[in-house]
C-alpha cells in the first residue's frame, strides 16, 4: 500500500523539493546589475530582507491582510455553509456547482471584473454618484479596500465548501437535542455547531490563509502600485529589478513566515479543541 | 534490384538535396522574435513579416513578454548552448545592461545591408536602432489652458493631485525628476528629493500606461511625462493631448533589436534586423505608433512628420541617456521608487 504514494512523491521531489533547493542556493548569491548574480555563499540577502524597514512593513502588511481575509472570510462563509451542509434538496448538487462556479473564472479576470466596478467611473461609483449617496466618486480602486474584497471573492468557496463537509457530518439529532433542552439558536451554535465544526474551520481557515499570503494577481490589479504584498514584491525583485538573489530571498521569507503562522495557528486550534 | 541507372539518379537527388540544404538555411527557417505583444507586435506582423520575411521562406514567431520578463530570460539563458530567440527586441537602456554580460553578438554590416541607411548618432554595436521617441509632458488640453515648459513646472502647486505617472516608467519619471532638480542623464541625485516633494503633492501613480491613459481621458489626471509617441497613439484613440519639449531636455528613447549569441537561426536573425530598418516599415511604424524612423531614407509625410518629430530647436535638446550611469544605479533608483517614493 505504502507504494501507491511513491508516483506523487517523485513529482513533488522533482517539481517543487528540486526547484526550492536551487531557489535556496540563489538566495545565497549576490546581486549584480549587469550579470545579474555572482557566485556567493552569503547570508547578506536574509540580513538585508529581515532588517529592512520595507521589507518588515511589506511582511506585516501581507500577514495583516491574510489574517483579515481569513477572518472575514470564515465570518462570511459559516452561514452559507450550514445552509450547504444541512440541505437535503434535489438541488444540492447544483447550490454546490454555484458555489464552485467563481473558481471556473481566472483570477485575472475576475480582478478586471472588479477593476470595472470600482474604477472612479465604474458601476458602484455611477450607482453611488446616480443615488445621491456621494457627490464624489469614492477611492475605491488602488486601495486596501479593493484588494481584500477582491481576495474574499477568491476564497469564498474553499472555505464554504470546507466548512460545509464538515457541518454535515455533525449529526442533526445533536441540534434537536440541545433546542430540547432548551437552548437557544445562538447557543445551539456557540455550544453545538461551532464545537464540532473546528475541524472544518481549523482546515478550511489554514488553506484560505495560505491563499492569501500568496496573493498576486489580486494585490497587483486592484491594489496598484503602492499597495505592498510579498508576492508581487517577489515578482518585482525577480522580473523589475532582475535581482534572483533577493527574490529568493523574499519567496523563501514568505514561505517561512506562512509556514510558521500555519504550524502555529494548527496546533493552537488542536489544543484548544483536543476535546471537542 | 537496384539498377545503375536507379542507383546513379539517386544518388545525384542526394547530391542536388545536399546542395540545396546549405541555401534552404542560409535563407529561411523559423525566427523567434522576441517582441512585446500588442500593437507593436501586430505591426511587426503586418509591416514586417508579412510583406518583407514571408516571402522569402521565413517563419516568424512572436515570443510576446514585457521588456522585464525578456531582460530576465536572456540574462537567464545566456549561459545555455541554444537560447529560445533568435531576435531580441529591448529598449536601449535595457539592451545595454544585458550586452553587458556578452549576450548579444555584433551587428554584421555584411548581414545587416541597411546598417548605412542609419542615422549616425543612433548606431550601436551590438543591436539596430528600430524606432525612436523623446519623453516630452502631455497636458489634458480641456483642462490645462496654459500648460507647463518645463518638468520643474510640474511641480507647481496648482498641478496638486493631477499629475500621473506610470510606475513601470519609474526609470524615466526618476529621470523627469533629476532633470527638474537641476540634475541630468549623468547625475540623477537631484531626483530623490524632487520625488519626494513630488508625493506630497499628491502625485498619483498608475500600473501601467494603459491605466494612465484611461485617467487622462476620464480627467482624473492632467498632466504627465511620457513618449511623445504614445502621446500620438492616444490623442489618435481620441483623448485630448497637447505635448510640450521641456525646456529641460527631452530624454530620448530608443527601440532596439539585437541577436542574442546563442539564437538558433543567426542568418534569419540578422535578415529580420535588416527588414525592420526597411524605409516603408519604418514610416508604417511612424504612421500607426508615433514613433520616428531611425534610417534617412524614410520620408514622413509632412502632416505626419509635424505630430510625430521634433523641430530642429526641439531635437537640440534631445538628451542621450548615459547608460553606464543608470546601469550602475539602477538597484537604488528601484529601491528609492519602491521604498521611499511610493512607499
Amino acid at each position: 500500500m505504502a507504494l501507491l504514494v511513491v508516483p506523487a512523491c517523485l513529482l513533488v521531489l522533482a517539481l517543487l523539493v528540486g526547484p526550492m533547493i536551487l531557489m535556496f542556493r540563489i538566495s545565497l548569491n549576490q546581486f549584480h546589475p549587469t550579470q545579474m548574480m555572482v557566485q556567493a555563499l552569503s547570508p547578506e540577502n536574509y540580513i538585508k530582507a529581515a532588517t529592512d524597514p520595507y521589507y518588515q512593513q511589506i511582511i506585516v502588511a501581507t500577514l495583516g491582510i491574510a489574517l483579515l481575509c481569513t477572518l472575514l472570510t470564515l465570518v462570511l462563509a459559516f452561514p452559507a455553509a450550514y445552509w450547504l451542509g444541512r440541505m437535503e434538496s434535489r438541488w444540492k448538487s447544483l447550490a454546490v456547482i454555484a458555489t464552485l462556479f467563481p473558481l471556473l473564472v481566472g483570477n485575472v479576470v475576475r480582478s478586471a471584473g472588479w477593476m470595472a466596478l470600482f474604477a472612479r467611473g465604474g458601476l458602484v461609483n455611477l450607482v453611488l454618484l446616480k443615488l445621491g449617496i456621494t457627490s464624489e466618486p469614492l477611492e475605491i480602486m488602488y486601495t486596501p479596500k479593493a484588494v481584500v474584497i477582491g481576495i474574499i471573492a477568491v476564497v469564498l468557496p474553499y472555505m464554504i465548501l470546507t466548512l460545509a463537509a464538515v457541518i454535515e457530518s455533525i449529526p442533526r439529532d445533536l441540534e434537536d437535542a440541545a433546542a430540547n433542552l432548551g437552548a437557544s439558536g445562538f447557543r445551539i451554535f456557540w455550544r453545538v455547531i461551532l464545537p464540532l465544526s473546528v475541524p472544518g474551520v481549523a482546515a478550511g481557515s489554514i488553506l484560505v490563509f495560505v491563499l492569501c499570503m500568496n496573493t498576486y494577481a489580486t494585490a497587483v490589479l486592484l491594489g496598484g502600485p503602492r499597495f505592498k504584498m510579498m508576492a508581487p514584491a517577489v515578482y518585482d525583485q525577480f522580473v523589475r529589478g532582475n535581482n534572483w538573489p533577493m527574490g529568493a530571498t523574499l519567496a523563501f521569507m514568505l514561505l517561512a513566515v506562512t509556514m510558521v503562522f500555519t504550524v502555529f495557528g494548527s496546533v493552537a486550534f488542536a489544543r484548544r479543541y483536543k476535546t471537542a | 534490384m537496384i539498377s545503375r541507372r536507379h542507383f546513379l539518379s539517386a544518388t545525384a537527388g542526394a547530391a542536388a538535396l545536399a546542395t540545396n540544404l546549405p541555401a534552404a538555411r542560409a535563407e529561411g527557417g523559423q525566427i523567434v522574435v522576441g517582441t512585446w505583444g500588442g500593437d507593436y507586435g501586430q505591426l511587426l506582423s503586418d509591416i514586417i513579416d508579412k510583406p518583407i520575411l514571408i516571402p522569402k521562406g521565413y517563419e516568424i514567431v512572436q515570443d510576446i513578454a514585457n521588456n522585464d520578463p525578456r531582460k530576465t530570460k536572456l540574462l537567464a539563458e545566456r549561459q545555455s548552448r541554444r537560447g529560445s530567440m533568435d531576435v531580441a527586441l529591448l529598449s536601449d537602456s535595457d539592451m545595454y545592461i544585458v550586452a553587458q554580460s556578452g549576450t548579444f553578438d555584433p551587428i554584421d554590416a555584411k548581414q545587416v545591408t541597411r546598417l548605412d541607411k542609419v542615422f549616425p548618432e543612433l548606431r550601436s554595436d551590438i543591436a539596430i536602432p528600430h524606432i525612436y521617441s523623446a519623453q516630452v509632458i502631455l497636458y489634458n488640453t480641456n483642462q490645462v489652458k496654459t500648460p507647463p515648459q518645463s518638468f520643474a513646472d510640474l511641480w507647481d502647486p496648482k498641478w496638486r493631485g493631477r499629475v500621473g505617472l506610470a510606475d513601470i516608467l519609474y526609470p524615466n519619471n526618476t529621470l523627469a525628476a533629476a532633470l527638474a532638480g537641476g540634475g541630468g542623464p549623468s547625475n540623477l541625485d537631484p531626483a530623490e528629493k524632487k520625488l519626494l516633494e513630488w508625493r506630497s503633492l499628491d502625485v498619483k501613480i498608475y500600473p501601467s500606461n494603459e491605466a494612465l491613459a484611461a485617467a487622462l481621458k476620464s480627467e482624473e489626471v492632467w498632466l504627465t511625462t511620457m513618449w511623445l509617441a504614445r502621446g500620438f497613439m492616444w490623442k489618435k484613440a481620441g483623448i485630448p493631448l497637447g505635448h510640450v519639449v521641456p525646456k529641460e531636455g527631452a530624454p530620448a528613447i530608443v527601440f532596439q533589436g539585437s541577436v542574442p549569441k546563442n539564437a538558433k537561426n543567426k542568418q534569419g536573425a540578422f535578415a529580420y534586423l535588416d527588414a525592420m530598418l526597411d524605409a516603408k516599415a519604418q514610416v508604417g511604424f511612424a504612421d500607426k505608433m508615433g514613433y520616428v524612423p531611425t534610417v534617412t531614407d524614410a520620408v514622413l509625410p509632412e502632416d505626419l512628420a509635424v505630430q510625430v518629430s521634433l523641430s530642429e530647436a526641439e531635437r537640440a535638446r534631445l538628451l542621450k541617456p548615459d547608460y553606464a550611469y543608470a546601469a550602475a544605479r539602477t538597484q537604488r533608483t528601484q529601491d528609492f521608487w519602491n521604498k521611499e517614493f511610493k512607499g
